[in-house]
């Protein structure tokens, strides 16, 4: 190998490297290349579900061919939970008519409870450190970028990327994503942070007198408009108060299992309009909203931006009203 | 040198892929070697073929759509590999069949640490032991995979 041969040879592995890092950083902190990920996203989707295919087969033929005993066995498990869960339901349902008496008598917008749209996992494996999931449901079925996606147990993630018949889901454990959140029974309105480790989040601007405790439910806020309120989201696991920090953290187990198990559901709801969301939080949320120091007027600009950066945005504009 | 037909890499390629993307169980899930990485070393080092960085940048690209990592996280990656395994390929080629194995080891471990510095920088949270599995198990697995594709080439080779 000459010397000429060796040099061109680095340039060229520089060149290369140099455009790798670039698209990184675009990847990660623009978004700028979302356009890109889409195409081939699209285009790599048969790929996925040419690999799904036999797995799916084989589950469905160990169904076809399982012990009749078993089988009945779990028609009665499942019947018994259904009976359990719709006796649960009527009490609920009470509770509903009952919230939305009151909240018409209050004048308040009714709230509208979004259809909603089971997913299966796609039978792939992708990076652990992406902390993405594929589910097979896309645009063909309505499924749209933004949507809020939960198991039986709470949020799991929302819909990152569309395509013709799977979704790409972004979990909420992604360092990426942030969540609007309240803490209950306080109800005090945070952020919850991903960490990059999975069931983990964190409340990082929590003030340094909050009353969060360990055991805490944290449920969704619906600020923001990307989720509807009320969505269990996790646990305070304990809250840590560094003398000499500006903010109290804490760390928040999440009780979904963040798709390890084979089914999803999509919650079908249009992400919300600025106009939605001001006149809801301008009535129903002025008194927490506003001793939280977090303004709803600002809030929703963000909505109309990027899904996923809407809840960056939130979070600047709460710092800045601090 | 005639060229060979590309079917038999283009598929040993798709497999690669598709070995990368099926479902293992949980805990053999950290045990999955860097397939395309391995099956790219061989044609570079036996056939010289996909020697041209962009080729390894392209094939790094697909790789992370589909595994849903960072646009150009595993095309980094591979394009080091790719550069590593040119510069030593006339010594690497004709080492005998373990040491070549360590020597890929190597690559991969280097592999390793260059991810290992992406996920730090995205600040993704510190892997587990398991982390550094995968390099060993590619060095167990890659003389039997040297067979298994010498054998496919020479078998096509015959037929042709």
């Amino acid at each position: 190998m000459d010397l000429r041969s060796v040099a061109s040879g680095t340039a060229r592995l520089i060149f290369y490297t140099l455009l790798a890092i670039v698209l990184m950083a675009l990847d990660f902190r623009g978004r700028y290349v979302d356009q890109l990920q889409q195409l081939a996203g699209q285009l790599a989707e048969p790929l996925v579900l040419v690999i799904d295919w036999p797995f799916d087969r084989l589950q469905q033929a160990s169904a076809f061919f399982g012990e009749r005993t078993a089988m009945v066995e779990r028609v009665e498990q499942l019947e018994q939970a259904l009976l359990e869960a719709r006796a649960g339901i009527q009490v609920v349902d009470d509770l509903a008519q009952e919230n939305t008496r009151l909240r018409t008598l209050l004048n308040l917008r009714e709230q509208i409870q979004a259809p909603t749209l089971v997913a299966e996992l796609a039978a792939i494996d992708l990076d652990p450190f992406a902390h993405r999931i594929v589910v097979k449901r896309g645009q063909r079925h309505g499924v749209r970028i933004g949507m809020p996606v939960m198991d039986a147990t709470g949020v799991v993630g929302q819909v990152e990327y569309v395509h013709m018949n799977t979704a790409r889901v972004i979990l909420l454990s992604d360092p990426d994503h942030a969540l609007p959140v309240q803490v209950l029974p306080g109800g005090e309105r945070t952020i919850a942070y991903g960490t990059g480790t999975l069931n983990q989040l964190r409340l990082n601007d929590l003030p340094m007198n909050s009353a969060v405790e360990q055991e805490q439910l944290v449920v969704t806020s619906g600020l923001g408009g990307q989720f509807p309120a009320g969505l269990v989201v996790g646990r305070v696991l304990d809250i840590e108060r560094v003398p000499g920090q500006p903010f109290a953290t804490a760390s928040v187990q999440a009780l979904s299992a963040m798709g390890r198990n084979r089914q999803v559901l999509i919650l079908q709801q249009a992400p919300a309009t600025p106009n939605d969301v001001d006149s809801d939080a301008s009535t129903s949320d002025q008194d927490t909203a506003s001793d939280e120091g977090i303004n709803p007027r600002v809030e929703p600009r963000a909505s109309s931006e990027q899904p996923l950066q809407q809840a960056r945005a939130t979070d600047a504009d709460l710092e800045g009203a601090r | 040198m005639v060229r060979q037909g590309s079917w038999g890499l283009t598929s040993s390629l798709m497999l690669a892929y598709l070995l990368t993307l099926v479902p293992l169980p949980h805990w053999l899930d950290p045990l999955r070697p860097y397939w395309v990485a391995l099956v790219m070393v061989y044609w570079h080092l036996e056939v010289n073929r996909l020697n041209h960085l962009g080729q390894a940048f392209v094939m790094g690209l697909i790789l992370d759509v589909l595994t849903g990592s960072l646009l150009g996280q595993h095309a980094l990656g591979l394009v080091i590999i790719n550069f590593l395994v040119s510069r030593f390929r006339s010594r690497i080629r004709f080492f005998p069949a373990w040491q070549q194995a360590i020597a890929v080891g190597a690559l991969l471990f280097n592999d390793r640490i260059v991810q290992l510095w992406i996920i730090g920088l995205l600040d993704r949270g510190w892997p587990s032991w398991s982390w550094w599995l995968p390099p060993l198990i590619g060095i167990a697995v890659w003389p039997w995979l040297f067979l298994l594709l010498d054998a496919a080439r020479h078998r096509q080779r015959q037929l042709s």
